[in-house]
């Protein structure tokens, strides 16, 4: 192993005629803490201590921490959750305890009856929120959890995991409006498929009525109204026809306001 | 007296301490603690300035050195230097006593009729005299203790790097 | 004690310049008052001094500890302590409280008499050495003649103090940084007192009083006559203030106990109050030094221009020593630690030369301007102390210029 005349990091060595008074950069030195010194009293940007708990730093959109459920208007009619169960059997550390909400006869509703998660045993994988089909539970940004009981206050129930869509919005914008958007353009689709079935349905009604009255007609006046029967027939399918048009286009309208 | 009547007893029994402790740093210590009780009765007796020198030269400086060197130089423990030593006291009795005696007939033959009351040479004056008619004794501690601090440089000086 | 110097005479109980005497004063008024006999008065008074001082002083060390946290903070860019109370001025409180309740350990293997000893034998020289210092016109609280010799002989006690608490601690951090501090305090010893006996061949007294006095006056109308206006002075005084910051064992010089070195060094055993005693201790050796280099160097408690006589003198002492301490928090809060070797070759080679030679320069100032010579003065004693100092930068840059590192061992 040579000295290594290439690799030494420090600057080149003053030639040895040049005269430099010892000390100078130390004054330098002074100058840069002095200048931070009094202008950390007036530049704002230069104090950048965050006062906790006063003010608190903002946090990132990809932060997680434990999960939340959803709700869209209500917290009880509004939760997205039916009880599915697949985020349970997702959960690495098997933290969410679910149980099925029943009414009295014994018939599933969905909805949770109980939902808990243990957040100390929490892991903040965020399994449970990727493997949900109902967009119903998220990773949540919720870190202030510390209490001074270390066993029951760290089982999150079902009111502490509810929160709003808003909430939701404001946590994590982009997937928030995402989701939102996707289950809006759901929900049309299926209110438009919804009105289109009604309209097929009250045209089909309308049809049936339209030929047991011309039946019923056609019975009533055998021999001489037959054929204004038939001449009024086609004008009376005709009368009801715009009737018919105007009773189907109500039900659309009806469903498309939904 | 009162300071004297005071002040000899506790510097005997630190001596003694010092002299008879197994201990290196406890007879370190108990030396610098007799050295600082002297400079204690110098100032009783008057003598601030070679007190508060005393002080300065002696525990500021003589102690530190010694506790220095017991310091890097870690000295045997307890055990074996009480083995080292002598079984008996009577040799070392038999070499103290007698000088003992000679010093107490030396001070006992010059001890005044009244004691005066001590006046203290103020500084200019021990400054003057320092450099006037005992200049020649400050001159030889000055050279002294120039060789001394040469000697040391040279000791401690790093050997030249000749590749 | 027959070395002390005799009082002057005292006016009235209430103005500005007795203010800080008037505990003092009232207590040996009412012992008067009651026909106490002479040495009890005395005594009364002096112990009244010396609280006073000792409050002063408390309170400064509270409110030092403070500023330093506060003033490094700004410097970096945050804010310091601010919880505690408003503004974080009940931070010293909270200290203090938390020292007093901690568990006080003290090491298996350490030798008990010796570990209890050292943090006051460390506190009680500091508080001897504030004593002297004469911080007013009037307010000395012992004033001695023999004052500055007494200050020396009571720092060298906090060497041997330094020592024990690092033997008795019983284990290799507190008596490596022991080592270290003693040779530290030791080597810095030298140049502080070389320079001070410049000042002390220039006035002829030890007492410092008396220092302060002769640094009284204005030349030319306007610039005071301060020791540190000379060139000797100069020189001198940045020499003592350089070695004071060394013997009290600061930044850049506070290898024996920075904590990425060496935990606390030689404090490293200590908890509890014992520790708030060391710390105590160092602080109150710093007001004590820095406030000897005022005494010495920057006129005690003279006033800077000739109309400023109405404030009273301890303010400008007290002023003086507030800004000679923001420069030691500012340096604390720039520039790096230095190496063990670094400080040596510091000591050793760059401040004793220069220190030896304030004293003949001192003696050639003094000497030319009694003889009123005053402007040879400026011109001998300026070449006397530039000429060196300049070969030892030549010297030095010689030895920055040095090529490459070689390698004594690891050559093959």
């Amino acid at each position: 192993m040579k000295s290594d005349t290439q690799s030494d990091p420090r600057p080149a060595p003053a030639k040895s005629g040049k005269w430099v008074l010892p000390g100078l950069g130390l004054l330098q030195g002074l100058a840069v803490t002095g200048r931070n010194l009094i202008e950390s009293f007036y530049k704002k940007e230069r104090m950048t201590t965050i006062q906790y708990p006063e003010q608190r730093a903002p946090i990132s959109p990809n932060y997680r921490n434990i999960p939340f459920l959803c709700y869209d208007d209500n917290p009880e009619a509004g939760l997205r959750c039916t009880a599915c169960k697949i985020c349970e059997k997702s959960c690495p550390p098997q933290c969410i305890y679910i149980v099925m909400d029943r009414d009295e006869h014994g018939k599933v509703r969905n909805r949770p009856k109980v939902f808990d998660i243990d957040s100390s045993v929490c892991m903040g994988c965020g399994l449970c929120a990727e493997v949900c089909p109902f967009d119903s539970i998220y990773m949540d940004g919720e870190f202030e959890l510390a209490t001074d009981d270390r066993f029951d206050s760290l089982q999150l129930h079902l009111d502490d995991l509810s929160k709003s869509a808003e909430y939701h919005l404001q946590l994590r914008p982009k997937q928030a409006t995402e989701v939102l958007e996707r289950r809006k353009a759901d929900a049309e689709k299926k209110a438009a498929k919804a009105a289109a079935k009604a309209k097929a349905d009250a045209e089909k009604k309308a049809k049936a009525e339209a030929e047991k009255k011309a039946a019923a007609e056609a019975e009533s006046e055998p021999e001489a109204a037959t054929e204004k029967n038939e001449n009024e027939a086609p004008e009376a399918k005709k009368a009801e026809a715009p009737q018919q048009e105007l009773k189907a286009e109500q039900p659309k309208e009806e469903g498309g306001g939904e | 007296m009162i300071a004297l009547l005071i002040l000899s007893p506790l510097i005997l029994l630190a001596a003694l301490g010092a002299v008879w402790k197994a201990r290196p740093v406890h007879a370190a210590l108990l030396l610098a603690l007799t050295l600082s009780l002297g400079g204690a009765l110098y100032i009783a007796l008057g003598a601030g300035f070679l007190g508060l020198v005393q002080f300065m030269v002696y525990v500021g400086a003589v102690a530190v050195l010694i506790v220095f060197s017991l310091l890097i130089t870690r000295p045997r423990d307890e055990v074996e230097e009480i083995a080292r030593r002598p079984k008996s006291l009577l040799p070392g009795l038999l070499c103290t006593l007698p000088l003992l005696a000679v010093l107490l007939y030396a001070v006992g033959r010059n001890v005044p009729e009244t004691t005066t009351e001590a006046v203290e040479l103020p500084i200019k004056r021990i400054g003057e005299l320092l450099f006037t008619t005992h200049a020649p004794a400050v001159l030889a501690i000055a050279i002294l203790l120039t060789a001394v601090l040469l000697g040391a440089a040279l000791f401690a000086r790093e050997p030249s790097k000749k590749p | 004690m027959t070395f002390l110097i005799a009082q002057t005479e005292e006016p009235s109980l209430w103005s500005p310049e007795w203010l800080p005497l008037l505990p003092k004063r009232l207590v040996e008024n009412l012992l008067e008052h009651f026909n106490a006999p002479e040495w009890l008065i005395s005594l009364g008074g002096t112990g009244a001094g010396a609280a006073t001082v000792l409050a002063v002083f408390m309170t400064g060390f509270a409110l030092l500890s403070l500023i330093e946290r506060k003033t490094l903070a700004r410097v970096q860019n945050r804010i310091g302590p601010n919880r505690a109370g408003w503004f974080g001025i009940l931070q010293p409180v909270a200290d203090g409280i938390k020292m007093l309740t901690k568990e006080d350990i003290v090491p298996a293997k350490a030798e008990k008499l010796l570990h209890l000893l050292a943090p006051i034998l460390i506190v009680v020289p500091a508080i001897l050495a504030l004593g002297v210092l004469p911080y007013g016109k009037e307010w000395i609280p012992v004033p001695m003649e023999l004052g500055l010799l007494f200050f020396f002989a009571v720092g060298s006690l906090t060497e041997l103090a330094v020592f024990m608490a690092g033997w008795a601690s019983g284990s290799k951090f507190p008596m490596l940084g022991a080592m270290r501090a003693i040779s530290q305090m030791v080597s810095y010893e030298l140049p502080l007192v070389l320079s001070a006996i410049a000042v002390i061949m220039v006035s002829g007294t030890l007492s410092l009083p008396d220092i302060v006095s002769q640094q009284g006056g204005f030349h030319l109308g306007f610039l005071p006559a301060w020791n540190i206006l000379t060139p000797w002075g100069l020189v001198g005084g940045l020499v003592f203030f350089i070695a004071s910051i060394a013997e009290a064992n600061r930044c850049p010089f506070d290898l024996p106990e920075g904590e990425s070195e060496i935990v606390a060094g030689h404090m490293t055993e200590y908890s509890g109050f014992k520790y708030a005693l060391f710390f105590m201790g160092e602080y109150l050796g710093l007001f004590a030094i820095s406030g000897l280099g005022v005494t010495l160097f920057l006129g005690g408690w003279q006033a800077p221009l000739p109309g400023l006589d109405f404030v009273p003198s301890w303010i400008w002492f007290f002023g003086k020593l507030a800004v000679i301490i923001f420069f030691f928090l500012w340096i604390r809060a720039t520039w790096p630690r230095l190496r063990m070797d670094q400080l040596m070759r510091f000591g050793w080679l760059g401040l004793i030369p220069l220190s030896l030679l304030t004293i003949p320069a001192a003696g050639i100032w003094s000497l030319l301007q009694r003889s009123q010579h005053g402007l040879l003065a400026w011109l001998v004693t300026v070449p006397l102390l530039l000429v060196p100092f300049v070969i030892m930068t030549v010297l030095f840059n010689k030895r920055l210029a040095r090529s490459n590192r070689t390698y004594r061992f690891a050559e093959s």
